[in-house]
């Protein structure tokens, strides 16, 4: 092993653990210093920055062979990954200001990038859990409802059952095919043995309910309901693309043919037609959001079906312009002190009126969400659905089409209530906080950045 | 400046204009409708100059801007001008100023994001036309729906939520399965030619079996049916028009209903002749049904706005039937008609949304002898009914005239082969003319004569805006009605064009298995 290739390769590893020592030394040493936010966000951003430097130089190299390799796509999915974690750090600060968060938050992020480099089971059931551990206990901190131990809770005991699918199908797929590489997988996939196929569908599902995939999906609309705006942001945008992008290292370039098309394609259509149609009738953003994501983990599905060399790139375009419009919405989402008042949908009602920016990003995000062009979640559905029909599957990708367009309701119900109604009489939304309009305009260079410049992205993808 | 220099700045004008009106501050209304109205005046002038520029002896595009945009996809950026969408641009700018300066003082409310949308609604538009590539022409036609949304849900009347959802799902419905249509066809189009791209001028070149085109026919025909529309796909449209603001009912008329038709001639039928050839006896009876049944609804109206709404469904069926007569007069006429439409209906929108200004109602029996109360106003409202009706002249006639005589010609063509159906169609047709007639008049008869009768009366006459405003869509009518052939010439060789796509099948050359029976033999 190369020191200074393992130096190079985990540079946004290592600035992270970092940043996690520091952020820890600093909770304990100068507990009501305000340097928390500024070290997390530098540390996030450098690592970001290094992600991205490593990919533009092209580095390509497994300085733990079998264990952990980068390859340029890899290097630019962190630096995406990253890069969506800074605006979600910037308007944590009002609701966790200091505290344990960041290192929490940092330690999560960690096994994000870990899972886009992943090589082998071993450090891939690695990076799923050093990325989920912090999160059960994000649900909880700095929760403002009862509710929120009841869902980490939940999550807690769901996640696990996930994670113990996993590492049974890892065992079975070792049992099989005598190998815990993750090319091994792809193996399994043609193989006609049982066991082979066992462990597969037990990958697959723990991958599932990770992603908060119908019938998997109860944990999701409860954690996302009960945790704070910036947790649940988290989830919805890391977390979700953390799960997604370990399940494209999985299934690699391997092609998914005809027999496996049912298996990785129905549930997620059950996903998008019922996490879009349950939307429709929530009265809080954050438990729509739920369902909304359920629906996107359903599009990010499809994007597994066919021979798979666009696969990665697919994913992680989706997740990137995903993940901005998500993290827009809850950015520019104007703070309220009482959090159930701050969720409620009706609230928003005049919204344009009162805060007219904040309703002009926000009613970006949702179209974005409802792939309406010209925005990016357009293109990243463009992206997805092409490359379905290419594989030959047409009809299942026009039944996905149909299932996104139950969607678009909801999203306009949003900018209905924003635009088209008079403002609340309760409303009570506080100012705009600055720090918290620099991550949406941070949020809103990216999506232009997606909708008009897709090919820088996607030929280093 | 060069041609597609002017052409890009006739497109992107209306999204600098937008920035300029969001940057204006509060309360400044009075600035944000005069720099609206200015940068409309520009852009029609420059259109203006666009269209005289344009050489109606070049076959192809003109003024036209390519550049590569997503390589990896075959998606480039590429607009221009050809002789399919030259009026239609010049339509929409005209229209422009004159929805602009219609709404000075109807919109009291959100001054700034209605103009920043009526921006937005005209970039879109122009954008539909102008593009060359399925990638674009596809994002340019979903992001006119944004800003059609906020107009009616914002401004629009007492069930404006409503009819603004229905617009939008209904359109939106459409649109989606035709992504999965143009995506197939796109990849059909690299599975048989190799070729991975968006451009028009290559995706005319697929060759497709007669199964897919008849399914991508019937996705992209959906979607613009949706739009035009066509019965029995036309429920959206009274609500939308009723509950619209005036601008945005002028907007809907005048050009967006258009999209559907251009739709339709630019790409639906060209792309997948073969599958249209077949369709043509389904869709000009389908035509024609929108034309009789369209009239038949407008006639029982009681709601001034409605009976408009309805003709419009009526006098769109005339572009489908001339669009599919596939004889170059219809081809042409629809093109005119197409332009006619957009310009009387939006006029009569305005007239009706000035009545509306003044009286507050919508109710046809509430009104009466406005000839005398209103004399100015009733001069304008009678001509633009007679150029609804198509009286020679006016532009209407000229339109219906052309798509009449098209239709005829298409149904002799095809008696001479056997078949006498497309005859009793266009013979249909005509009594579509009649009952314009009919309803425009009983229109006008209730509404400008008999007993005087003016609702929170008196009012007052039409003011020098107002005036200047019709007098404009007045000599744009009769421009088209008297002198077509400044229009025509620069439409005939897309008409051309579009018949010779249309005419030559276009399906796989297949290998022939055995061998051809000898002369002698088949003897």
């Amino acid at each position: 092993m190369n020191t200074a290739a393992a130096l190079t390769a985990m540079a946004p590893e290592h600035l992270l653990l970092a940043g996690i020592v520091v952020l820890i030394l600093l909770e304990i040493f100068a507990e009501r210093s305000h340097a928390a936010l500024p070290m997390a966000v530098a540390f996030v951003a450098t690592a970001a920055g290094a992600a991205a430097w490593l990919g533009f130089t092209g580095w390509t190299g497994a300085p733990f062979p079998g264990q952990f390799v980068l390859t340029p796509p890899a290097a630019f999915a962190k630096a995406i990954l990253l890069a969506l974690a800074v605006p979600v750090l910037l308007f944590s600060k009002e609701d966790f200001g200091e505290g344990p968060f960041y290192p929490l938050f940092l330690a999560s992020l960690y096994g994000v990038c870990l899972l886009a480099s992943a090589e082998s089971f071993l450090t891939l059931f690695l990076g799923i859990e050093i990325m989920s551990i912090p999160v059960y206990v994000l649900v909880l901190l700095g929760y403002r409802r009862p509710e929120a131990a009841e869902a980490a809770l939940k999550y807690l005991v769901l996640s696990g059952t996930a994670s113990a699918s996993f590492l049974m199908g890892a065992s079975l797929m070792y049992g099989s095919t005598g190998s815990l590489g993750l090319a091994s997988f792809a193996t399994a996939l043609s193989s006609p043995d049982l066991l082979a196929r066992t462990a597969v569908v037990m990958v697959v599902s723990a991958f599932f309910l990770k992603a908060a995939i119908v019938p998997f999906h109860g944990w999701a609309p409860d954690a996302y309901e009960a945790a704070s705006v910036p947790s649940t942001a988290y989830m919805a945008v890391l977390v979700k693309a953390g799960v997604l992008v370990a399940a494209a290292r999985v299934f690699g370039t391997a092609p998914v043919g005809e027999s496996l098309v049912g298996l990785l394609v129905i549930l997620p259509l059950v996903s998008i037609v019922w996490g879009n149609l349950t939307a429709m009738r929530q009265p809080g953003l954050r438990r729509m959001i739920a369902y909304s994501s359920i629906a996107h983990a359903g599009y990010l599905f499809f994007a597994f079906v066919g021979d798979g060399p666009t696969r990665f790139q697919a994913v992680v375009f989706y997740l990137a312009a995903y993940g901005v419009m998500n993290v827009l919405a809850f950015a520019a989402l104007p703070a309220n002190a009482d959090d159930r008042e701050r969720d409620r949908l009706e609230n928003l009602k005049g919204l344009f009126h009162t805060h007219p920016f904040a309703a002009l990003l926000i009613g970006m995000a949702m179209l974005s969400l409802a792939g309406i062009p010209p925005f990016p979640g357009f293109i990243a559905k463009f992206l997805i659905f092409k490359n379905v029909i290419a594989a030959g599957y047409t009809a299942w990708a026009v039944l996905g089409l149909v299932g996104s367009y139950l969607g678009i309701y909801f999203y306009l119900r949003v900018i209905q209530f924003m635009f088209m109604s008079p403002a609340a009489a309760s409303s009570g939304h506080a100012p705009s906080r600055g720090i918290a309009m620099g991550a949406s305009l941070l949020c809103l260079a990216g999506s232009i950045a997606i909708a008009f410049l897709p090919a820088f992205f996607l030929t280093r993808l | 400046m060069a041609d597609s220099t002017l052409l890009s700045l006739v497109l992107y004008l209306p999204v600098a204009g937008m920035f300029a009106v969001a940057a204006v501050p509060a309360g400044r209304e009075g600035a944000v409708r005069a720099l609206t109205l200015g940068a409309m005046l520009l852009q029609f002038a420059l259109s203006l100059v666009l269209y005289a520029h344009f050489d109606p002896a070049v076959p192809g595009l003109q003024a036209a801007t390519h550049a590569p945009w997503i390589p990896a996809w075959g998606v480039t950026y590429s607009i221009g001008l050809d002789g399919y969408n030259i009026l239609l641009v010049l339509l929409t700018t005209f229209l422009g100023p004159l929805v602009t300066a219609g709404a000075f003082s109807a919109i009291t409310k959100d001054v700034k994001l209605f103009y920043a949308m009526v921006f937005l609604i005209q970039f879109a538009m122009l954008g539909t036309f102008v593009a060359q590539d399925l990638f674009l022409f596809y994002l340019f036609w979903e992001t006119m729906l944004i800003p059609m949304f906020l107009m009616i849900g914002i401004w629009g009347g007492e069930r404006r939520i409503y009819a603004t959802i229905k617009f939008f799902l209904y359109t939106a419905f459409g649109s989606i399965l035709m992504l999965a249509a143009v995506i197939y066809l796109v990849y059909s189009l690299w599975a048989t030619t190799g070729i991975t791209s968006f451009a028009f001028a290559d995706l005319y070149k697929a060759r497709l079996p007669l199964e897919a085109q008849q399914w991508l026919l019937a996705a992209f025909a959906l979607s613009f049916a949706i739009k035009v529309p066509m019965v029995p796909f036309h429920t959206w449209l009274p609500d939308a028009h009723v509950e619209a603001p005036t601008a945005g009912s002028v907007i809907l008329a005048g050009v967006l209903l258009k999209m559907g038709t251009y739709g339709f001639l630019k790409l639906g039928f060209p792309l997948f002749p073969d599958a249209t050839r077949l369709a043509v006896p389904l869709l000009s009876t389908l035509a024609v049904v929108s034309i009789v049944y369209g009239a038949c609804l407008a006639l029982v109206q009681e709601d001034i706005k409605k009976i408009i709404a309805y003709s419009s469904i009526s006098h769109l069926g005339y572009v489908m039937l001339g669009l599919v007569s596939l004889d170059l007069l219809g081809i042409q006429g629809a093109i005119v008609q197409m332009v006619s439409h957009g310009l009387v209906a939006a006029g009569l929108f305005l007239m009706v949304g000035m009545i509306y200004e003044r009286c507050h109602t919508r109710e046809l029996a509430a009104y009466g002898g406005l000839a005398k109360l209103l004399p100015v106003y009733s001069v304008f409202f009678l001509i633009l009914t007679l150029a609804s009706v198509g009286l020679p002249t006016t532009s209407g006639f000229t339109g219906e005239f052309l798509v009449l005589m098209g239709a005829f010609a298409a149904g002799w063509r095809d008696s001479a082969g056997g078949s006498s159906y497309a005859l009793w169609v266009a013979a249909a047709a005509v009594s579509g003319v009649v009952l314009g007639a009919l309803y425009m008049l009983r229109f006008a008869q209730r509404f400008l004569f008999g007993a005087e009768r003016v609702p929170h009366g008196p009012v007052g006459d039409l003011n020098l805006r107002e005036g200047a405003i019709l007098a404009a869509i007045v000599a744009a009518v009769f421009w088209l009605g008297l002198f077509p052939d400044s229009a025509m010439k620069r439409t005939e060789l897309a008409a051309r064009e579009y018949q010779e796509l249309v005419s030559a099948p276009r399906q796989p050359v297949t290998k022939l298995t055995g061998t051809l029976p000898a002369p002698e033999a088949a003897r």
